[in-house]
């Protein structure tokens, strides 16, 4: 029997909903409210998005998993239970638990369950112990992928069954962020700032530089990196047909904290790479390919995590992105004309030129890249337009005041 | 009169607030987020007219808040 793999997107925004869309992603995950590991992130949909949601995936068939993974105290469970009430009313698919109150109270109103990678399961008693709950587990993001498919053979071979009925389904992550504490258990930056990663609000102190010093001699110690907590990126494309090999269904892509554009990619990317691997033409030269078209976006370098047994993490030489290109915001949507296909923007900082690169974001369909090819500054042909100016070019997405305005530029 | 200025909407339920200082802070059973007792909203914020002898413990729950919605002035 052909194994379905499901291509799993992160969506923090419409914006990133509709990119995720617009990629082939098989399934979105995201958060409501503050129950959700991105609670901090400006972009949070809101209870009452859920409908919309729920209607703009059933119209392409994609599956859609509502994030609700957080540390939760008692003062969330009123707030939990509105949520899955709403989750329950809208079908959403699965609720991404971490919390045994929530996998109780999904269980109560029969909302089918996944166990969140906040919850690190790493062996097959945990799965069978979560299959009365759930019907899926995304597994701990540190085990190598022969511990992966020991748990997945063991699953078809001692039968383990979820709520459903059919046998547990295996997810991992294949790209993103990395931790570098196991997923669940870092308390840096709740100690530093007291904000706590496991509500949501990280505040990525292992990402910053440090500095070692000998606290007794007072002396700075040598070290080759100081990024000496941030792990590179999670990359998986060059390993993809192992991961496929260990016999996970679920693919799940990191960022719900990142932009569209890297949504688009990174899902377009692997769904690419999942489509070549069914059709046996899974080449070195095209992940070549798809390596440089993921360096483009959002990354701090790559590698493949703990898949391959390799024990120490491989840690990043950048404060930030190490992407080859990045995003200029220059201005926003006005109107479009829909007869003519033409639409208009503010820019409302730099300057765009004839030729340039440009990228539209917008909450309706996701992102519209293309280059400027014919560009009318104020009512006239022009070559540049600056800040202040009103700009019409030829675009077939229809753009509204809600869009946003990128020139892509090399990083 | 000094002030505590509450900007409810971007709270994440942590109950740091209510830990510190459970005269001024609840959390509210309904949406898990930190309610400013007695507090007035106006446009989106919720404020909180306090004594002078508050401002120094409310400062340390503004400065304790994760996501900085709390904001006190003297």
């Amino acid at each position: 029997m052909k194994k379905e793999i499901e291509l799993l997107a992160p969506a923090g925004s419409f914006e990133s909903l509709h990119a995720a869309i617009q990629a082939g992603a098989n399934a979105v995950y995201f958060g409501v409210e503050q129950l959700n590991m991105r609670a901090k992130s400006i972009n949070s949909f809101a209870l009452s998005d859920l409908a919309q949601i729920k209607k703009l995936c059933s119209k392409h068939s994609i599956k859609t998993y509502i994030t609700l993974n957080t540390v939760m105290y008692e003062h969330d469970m009123q707030i939990l239970k509105t949520i899955l009430k709403e989750v329950k009313k809208q079908k959403i698919d699965a609720v991404i638990a971490a919390d045994f109150a929530v996998m109780e109270y999904c269980k109560q109103l029969k909302i089918p369950v996944q166990i969140s990678t906040q919850a690190n399961v790493s062996n097959i008693e945990s799965v069978k112990f979560f299959a009365s709950f759930s019907d899926a587990v995304v597994l701990a993001r540190e085990l190598t992928l022969k511990q992966v498919k020991q748990i997945t053979n063991e699953i078809s071979r001692k039968k383990i069954k979820g709520v459903s009925g059919n046998l547990m389904r295996i997810e991992i992550f294949v790209h993103g962020a990395l931790c570098m504490a196991i997923s669940g258990k870092c308390y840096l930056s709740l100690h530093t700032q007291n904000s706590s990663a496991n509500r949501g609000a990280c505040n990525q102190n292992c990402r910053h530089a440090y500095k070692v010093i000998d606290q007794e001699t007072n002396e700075e110690l040598m070290i080759d990196n100081e990024y000496i907590m941030s792990p590179k990126d999670l990359c998986t494309i060059d390993i993809l047909d192992k991961i496929i090999d260990s016999g996970v269904v679920i693919l799940k892509i990191e960022g719900r904290g990142k932009g569209p554009e890297y949504v688009y990619t990174v899902t377009k990317i692997y769904k690419e790479a999942l489509k070549a691997i069914e059709e046996n033409n899974y080449t070195k030269e095209k992940i070549e390919q798809w390596k440089i078209a993921l360096e483009k976006v959002y990354n701090r370098g790559f590698w493949e995590g703990y898949y391959l047994g390799r024990k120490l993490g491989e840690w990043t030489e950048n404060p930030g992105s190490a992407a080859t290109e990045k995003k200029v915001y220059v201005g926003k949507g006005k109107k479009y004309f829909s007869k003519a296909k033409i639409g208009e923007f503010v820019i409302e900082t730099g300057t765009i030129k004839m030729g340039d690169s440009l990228m539209i974001t917008s909450p309706d369909f996701g992102i519209h890249t293309q280059n400027i090819e014919r560009l009318v500054v104020n009512g006239v042909d022009a070559t540049v337009a600056v800040k202040g100016d009103s700009i019409t070019i030829p675009i077939e997405r229809k753009i509204t005041s809600r869009d946003k305005l990128y020139k892509i530029v090399e990083a | 009169m000094p002030n505590i200025i509450h900007y409810r909407d971007k709270c994440i339920g942590c109950g740091i607030c209510y830990e510190m200082m459970p005269m001024v802070w609840r959390m509210s059973k309904k949406d898990g987020k930190a309610t400013l007792l007695k507090s007035e909203l106006k446009k989106k914020t919720y404020v909180l007219q306090i004594d002078d002898s508050l401002v120094e413990d409310s400062k340390k729950v503004a400065e304790a808040c994760p996501v900085k919605i709390i904001k006190v002035n003297k």
